[in-house]
């Protein structure tokens, strides 16, 4: 599979206060990003995300190292790497239009400056507006559209270039939770079917845990961790523990698992809709695993389900931010 | 349209050519498609265009011709002050618009999304400046339809005259841009500086002698001394020349003047474009290409 993207040693400074303090934006970071593959950065506010979006879209030139975005230098050729990325960067709010043109407008003014021919691009800029409810609106200015409206407009401009790499910066920030949702949805599909390569930031670790084939922590300036989200479970995980989902009394299921030699302590009991989960931490996973169910069962409670707990997403996040501390 | 029929329109790779000139006019459309979104200041724009050649009509009745005529302008103060009046407004758009218009796209975040389409950026520039120019073509127009036609101005549009003026024009306006150009990369980079090139616009404007001959400065030598620092004090000059005095091009001053913005335009180009590369390349080396 080819890389889409690539880094190598990429550091970016800025000035600070006053411009006698230089500060780190993006310290040495070096990624290589498969073709077709979801990518995630997380991190903290600060943490050099929305810096290095910007370095590989070509906006901000690098200090130190190199990137390549499709194959091309983003410093030689960023001419020819604008030609294969779409970008958007959702913190604006809405804000990054031409609030006195329409919404119709807005992505025709686009698609021209993205070389789309005319009938193909009118048959995209009606297809995304109506995609994103904004069939009715497209001719109204958009300075009379709420922020998750502007917000749906800048999504469509992303997407009308057909790009084959995504660079998305906070893509479902001020977006309502169906719109999030939608959009989502139409993200995954555009990287799972279409195989566009999607390197996003975000906040939502949720979302990031959703989507991400694999997910950058940055904190600092600094990549300190890059796997699958379960990889980085596994690597951060600091107990051996089991995840018991069931049906019946949780009190019960607590004396019971108390009881047991195998568990050393009961981590968390959460109630879900029709059944509780029990995360507790265990000398032995696999003589837990099959242990839970069978005593479970003799006591008349219904297992639903076992498995080793690993951390989730967020946890790892605080895992990784704390150890950097 | 659901995200299936989405898709589907994004299956198929279509060839795109590259065309500078359909992304210029791509420009210039969303430029004057803003400008007409604001009716009532266009509506106001060309009403007080109207006001200002009835003004200088009233002003040039108390003015004394025989002084004017001393000044070698003929004695219609009317078409004086109209030859300034009407090209003035393009020394503002030269050196204010495209500075000012950076400024607005940085600061509403669109540069950024200009930036990171295949667009040149200097075509982006260009056609950033289209709007002002057009706003003073109407105005140039307008005002030279109303004093001629409306108020029976003499100015003299033989073909010979109006093809020196368009050459003067013409270098009056590369001239001018090209400071424009510096305006623009030292605002894009330091944020700051719009109201210096607005003063750097008004004195232009009052030394050049839109609305006075140049020689009343003869009592202040070194204000006239920094007036002919100005490319548009050559331009005012040798349009007057040609359109009031019906100069032609054998006529030595308009010969000068003609140099005079040659070697302006020359000198001035080069070193607005590097100013301009070097702003934009700055503001991406320090991250500030938006400031929202």
């Amino acid at each position: 599979m080819n890389t889409a993207v690539e880094t190598e040693n990429l550091t970016k400074y800025f000035k600070g206060d006053g411009g006698k303090e230089r500060i780190v934006a993006v310290d040495h970071v070096s990624l290589s990003i498969r073709e077709g593959e979801f990518f995630g950065l997380l991190g903290p506010n600060g943490a050099g995300k929305t810096t290095l979006i910007k370095i590989l879209c070509t906006l901000v030139i690098p200090d130190e190292g190199t990137a390549r975005v499709a194959g091309f230098d983003v410093v030689k050729d960023a001419e020819k790497v604008r030609e294969c990325i779409g970008w958007l960067h959702g913190e604006t709010g809405g804000r990054a239009l031409y609030w006195r043109l329409s919404a119709r407008d807005n992505l025709k003014f686009y698609a021209y400056l993205q070389n789309i021919p005319k009938d193909v691009a009118r048959r995209r800029i009606d297809a995304l507006l109506e995609f994103f409810e904004l069939d009715k609106d497209a001719d109204r200015l958009v300075k009379d559209f709420s922020t998750g409206m502007k917000m749906r407009v800048m999504l469509a401009r992303t997407l009308l270039s057909n790009a084959p790499i995504l660079l998305m910066d906070e893509p479902t920030v001020g977006l309502d939770a169906t719109g999030a949702i939608e959009t989502r949805r139409l993200l995954q599909a555009l990287c799972r079917e279409l195989h566009k390569t999607i390197v996003f930031t975000t906040h939502n670790i949720f979302e990031a845990e959703r989507l991400c084939d694999r997910i950058a922590v940055m904190n600092k300036g600094r990549v300190i961790a890059v796997d699958t989200p379960l990889r980085l479970s596994e690597i951060t995980r600091k107990y051996m523990g089991v995840e018991v989902r069931f049906r019946g009394s949780a009190e019960e299921a607590v004396r019971i698992l108390e009881g047991l030699r195998v568990v050393k302590r009961i981590i968390s009991v959460e109630s879900e809709e029709d059944h509780t989960v029990i995360r507790a931490e265990v000398r032995d996973e696999e003589q837990a695993l099959s242990e839970i169910p069978k005593v479970f069962s003799l006591n008349g409670l219904r297992t639903i389900g076992v498995q080793v707990a690993l951390p989730n997403l967020e946890e790892v996040f605080l895992s990784l931010t704390d150890e950097e501390k | 349209m659901n995200r299936l029929e989405v898709l589907k329109l994004f299956m198929v790779e279509e060839k795109r050519t590259k065309s500078s000139l359909r992304q210029l006019s791509a420009v210039v459309w969303s430029q004057l498609k803003m400008m007409l979104a604001y009716k009532s200041w266009l509506i106001m724009d060309l009403l007080s265009t109207f006001a200002s050649v009835v003004m200088y009509y009233f002003v040039g009745m108390q003015v004394d011709p025989t002084r004017l005529s001393q000044s070698g302008w003929g004695t219609s103060y009317l078409a004086f002050s109209l030859v300034g009046v009407a090209t003035s407004n393009y020394l503002w758009a030269c050196l204010t618009r495209l500075s000012h218009s950076i400024q607005h796209e940085i600061r509403g975040g669109t540069l950024e999304t200009i930036a990171v389409t295949p667009i040149n950026m200097f075509i982006f520039f260009i056609g950033l400046t289209a709007r002002g120019y057009l706003v003073s073509l109407i105005y140039l127009v307008g005002v030279f339809t109303v004093g001629v036609y409306g108020l029976g101005a003499k100015l003299s549009f033989t073909p010979q005259s109006l093809f020196l003026f368009i050459t003067l024009f013409v270098l009056m306006l590369v001239s001018n841009q090209a400071l424009g150009l510096v305006a623009a990369g030292i605002i894009m980079v330091y944020k700051r500086g719009d109201p210096l090139v607005f003063i750097l616009a008004a004195v232009n404007e009052f030394l050049a002698g839109v609305l006075y001959p140049l020689e009343l400065l003869k009592r202040f030598p070194a204000v006239q001394l920094l007036s002919m620092l100005f490319p548009y004090t050559y331009a005012l000059d040798g349009m007057r020349r040609v359109l009031i005095l019906g100069a032609s091009i054998l006529d030595l001053k308009v010969l000068t003047d003609i140099v005079v913005l040659g070697v302006f335009s020359i000198m001035l180009v080069p070193l607005g474009l590097k100013t301009l590369a070097w702003g934009y390349n700055r503001i991406r080396r320090e991250g500030t290409t938006s400031s929202y």
